[in-house]
């Protein structure tokens, strides 16, 4: 009774979403089973705005989305870089099957131009995802942001330094990222639409192969 | 033959400035000794002033008014522009001439062949329907005639018979009632015309032609035959230029930005107007800002597919010229094109997703191109090189394949490697030797490793073998 119940809710939720916002998003795996569990969706879910936190460079804080940016250009749609601190490397992104023809990096320097060419790409239905790394951001900003990219339908991924673990922010998904001493990436949830804030979680084998091969050789 | 004129009451004006201005403005012109108002804006008209008036008369009525002088060069470019425009209408298109003197300064016209284009646009009032919303866009106040005559044409036009005349006998009936006044005559000869009892076009046409020849000269004569299609009419015809250039003069010097905007787009719909009588698009056009004394501005706007759209002109034309210093208030504005391709969205399937896909692409990459420059928005692709460094370059769209099979990577590569102090010796694994460039002067001998912060986070270092320094060259993020 409750079943069907639940079934019928679930038609209706989905009848309104039909006719309001066209077609249900599209949800990218991380890569990461456990990752996917608690993430909307079952995964990187179109339309959202990801806030990622590392407390420092080089634990892994571009590798956690390398599956589903490979995925994304594989199915032809691109990805945008904006501002990134470091040069996306080539050989590795190769490495982590990325289809370059579909990748760009845009080097906005004002906070404002950053913030700007994020909309503009979010907005814009051929990219599937976007990575901003801002200067600085407003909650405002971030509601501009998550509008854009629920009107392109693609993947806002938003790189805030850890200290903004502290503030609130209207975006759907926020994650703190950390590594132990052996270079394991943890997740920390910082909040999750649907999901307890406050867990952490272990997200391994999302290494390239090589790199793999590399750690077990220690 | 079916003519369509087009005429500019107020092209004195309009070539000179094209926002309907709130203040009451008009333009003069010096003859002999006289100046004169050749036509004012409505503001103008509303408080009294009007065209032919003595220009003394107008600043007695309204001492603070604008006024500016005719100024010939500007209109011909005005009405070349137009011609131009006019082009994707007809394929035969002729210029009127721009009459120095205050009578005929405002009988400025232009003629466009219509016959042969009304199977092409599907019929009569499509066809004037398009034109006239197109005309409207340049916001130049205009009349149309329509007659198997250039002159007869022109003569509804200035008389504001909207009425398509096709055939000379017609043409004859409609402007037998018409005043001599309105003939493209000279004023003298109207006047006498006037003093002997010929007030309508109809009696002159009665009148004997001899008669009126020795009266006024064989000019009537030949005048009036070809106003009703008795003798030929033969005139040269405009031709498309292979390049587009045109020239916007101003009046008075522009200061703002939001100013300039007005000329723009004027001078951008013009030319989507060339383009679409050339059939073809543009993949970049150059505009020129020219100042009194200091050297031009120029701004190359650039798009990544060829395209047609006036709008999209004018986003990525605002969107550089917002972010550009213009060293004093412009003068004149020019545009110029000179290599064309096809526009790629309208050659092929307009349902094709994949199409409207890459053409959103487009656009947008050219609105944040046009934003933050050129060379801020790219792609990368791996060289086959030893040297980190020398193995990744930026490129463009067309041309990222990868050429081979990379060792692994870190995903992080520094611009320069950074210098590292080391306190103690980290934990190294993933050792490589890279030794390579010697050719080229830019030899490099280095074994990398990655290092392990107590952060957990991976760096990729190497020890310069000529010389034993730690230098920090990219993350494993």
């Amino acid at each position: 009774m409750s079943a069907s119940r639940a079934e019928t809710l679930e038609q209706l939720a989905r009848l309104c979403r039909n006719g309001r916002e066209g077609p249900p998003p599209r949800v990218e795996p991380s890569g990461s089973a456990s990752l996917d569990a608690v993430l909307p969706g079952g995964g990187w879910q179109s339309g959202t705005i990801v806030e990622l936190m590392p407390v420092s460079d080089g634990i892994g804080e571009l590798r956690l989305l390398m599956p589903a940016l490979a995925k994304i250009t594989q199915s032809e749609r691109h990805v945008a870089m904006i501002a990134p601190p470091y040069i996306p490397f080539a050989p590795a992104l190769l490495r982590h099957g990325l289809r370059l023809e579909h990748f760009w990096i845009i080097r906005a320097q004002s906070a404002a131009d950053i913030l700007w060419s994020a909309e503009q790409t979010l907005r814009c239905k051929s990219f599937g995802a976007v990575l901003a790394w801002p200067s600085a951001i407003r909650d405002r900003e971030v509601r501009r942001l998550q509008l854009a990219a629920e009107a392109g339908s693609s993947i806002g991924f938003v790189y805030r330094p850890p200290s903004a673990a502290h503030e609130s922010s209207p975006a759907a998904v926020r994650l703190r990222l950390q590594a132990d001493a052996v270079g394991q990436l943890n997740v920390d949830i910082v909040k999750c639409r649907g999901a307890r804030a406050g867990m952490s979680l272990a997200v391994g084998g999302l290494e390239s192969a090589g790199r793999q091969r590399l750690t077990a050789n220690t | 033959m079916l003519w369509l004129c087009i005429t500019l009451p107020q092209l004195p004006l309009e070539a000179l400035q094209c926002e309907q201005g709130e203040r009451p403005t008009l333009v003069t012109v010096l003859e002999g000794n006289v100046r004169s108002v050749v036509c004012c804006n409505p503001a103008a008209e509303r408080i009294g002033l009007q065209p032919a008036m003595n220009f003394t008369t107008a600043l007695a009525i309204l001492p603070e008014v604008i006024a500016m002088e005719r100024r010939l060069t500007a209109e011909q470019a005005a009405l070349e522009r137009l011609a131009t425009w006019a082009y994707q209408f007809s394929g035969t298109v002729i210029l009127g001439e721009l009459f120095a003197d205050l009578q005929r300064a405002r009988t400025t016209a232009l003629w466009l062949e219509i016959g042969a284009s009304l199977r092409l646009f599907g019929g009569f009032r499509k066809l004037i329907e398009q034109l006239e919303a197109e005309l409207g866009k340049l916001s130049y106040s205009y009349q149309l005639g329509i007659a198997p005559t250039l002159e007869g044409a022109a003569l509804l036009a200035r008389t504001g018979v909207r009425v398509a005349i096709t055939t000379p006998a017609a043409l004859r009936a409609r402007i037998e009632s018409i005043s001599v006044h309105s003939l493209n005559l000279d004023p003298w000869i109207t006047q006498q015309l006037q003093s002997v009892g010929v007030r309508t076009v109809g009696l002159l046409l009665a009148l004997p032609r001899d008669g009126i020849a020795k009266r006024f000269g064989p000019e009537v004569c030949n005048y009036l035959d070809r106003l009703t299609g008795a003798a030929p009419d033969p005139r040269p015809t405009y031709r498309l230029p292979p390049k587009y250039h045109a020239r916007f003069e101003f009046d008075a010097e522009i200061h703002s930005t939001e100013a300039l905007l007005f000329p723009l787009r004027r001078m951008l719909r013009e030319f989507v107007g060339f383009l679409r009588a050339r059939d073809t698009g543009v993949q970049k056009f150059t505009l020129r800002f020219v100042h009194r004394d200091t050297v031009a501005t120029v701004i190359h706007v650039g798009l990544s597919m060829p395209d047609r759209s006036s709008e999209r002109f004018l986003t990525l034309a605002r969107e550089r010229l917002e972010h550009t210093e213009l060293p004093s208030a412009s003068v004149a504005l020019e545009l110029s094109a000179e290599t064309f391709a096809m526009p790629t969205g309208l050659n092929v399937d307009m349902l094709s997703g994949a199409t409207e896909h890459g053409e959103e692409l487009g656009h947008t990459l050219d609105r944040i191109v046009a934003r933050l420059g050129e060379n801020q928005v790219h792609g990368v692709k791996a060289v086959a090189e030893h040297r980190p460094e020398h193995s990744w370059t930026t490129a463009a769209a067309e041309d990222r394949r990868p050429p081979l099979d990379f060792p692994d990577r870190p995903l992080w590569l520094l611009p320069e490697p950074k210098p590292l102090q080391l306190s103690g010796m980290p934990a190294l694994t993933g050792a490589e030797r890279i030794e390579s460039g010697w050719w080229d002067g830019g030899d490099v001998r280095r074994d990398y490793f990655i290092a392990r912060t107590q952060q957990g986070a991976a760096l990729w270092i190497f020890k310069d073998l000529r010389d034993g320094s730690w230098h920090l060259h990219g993350f494993w993020s």
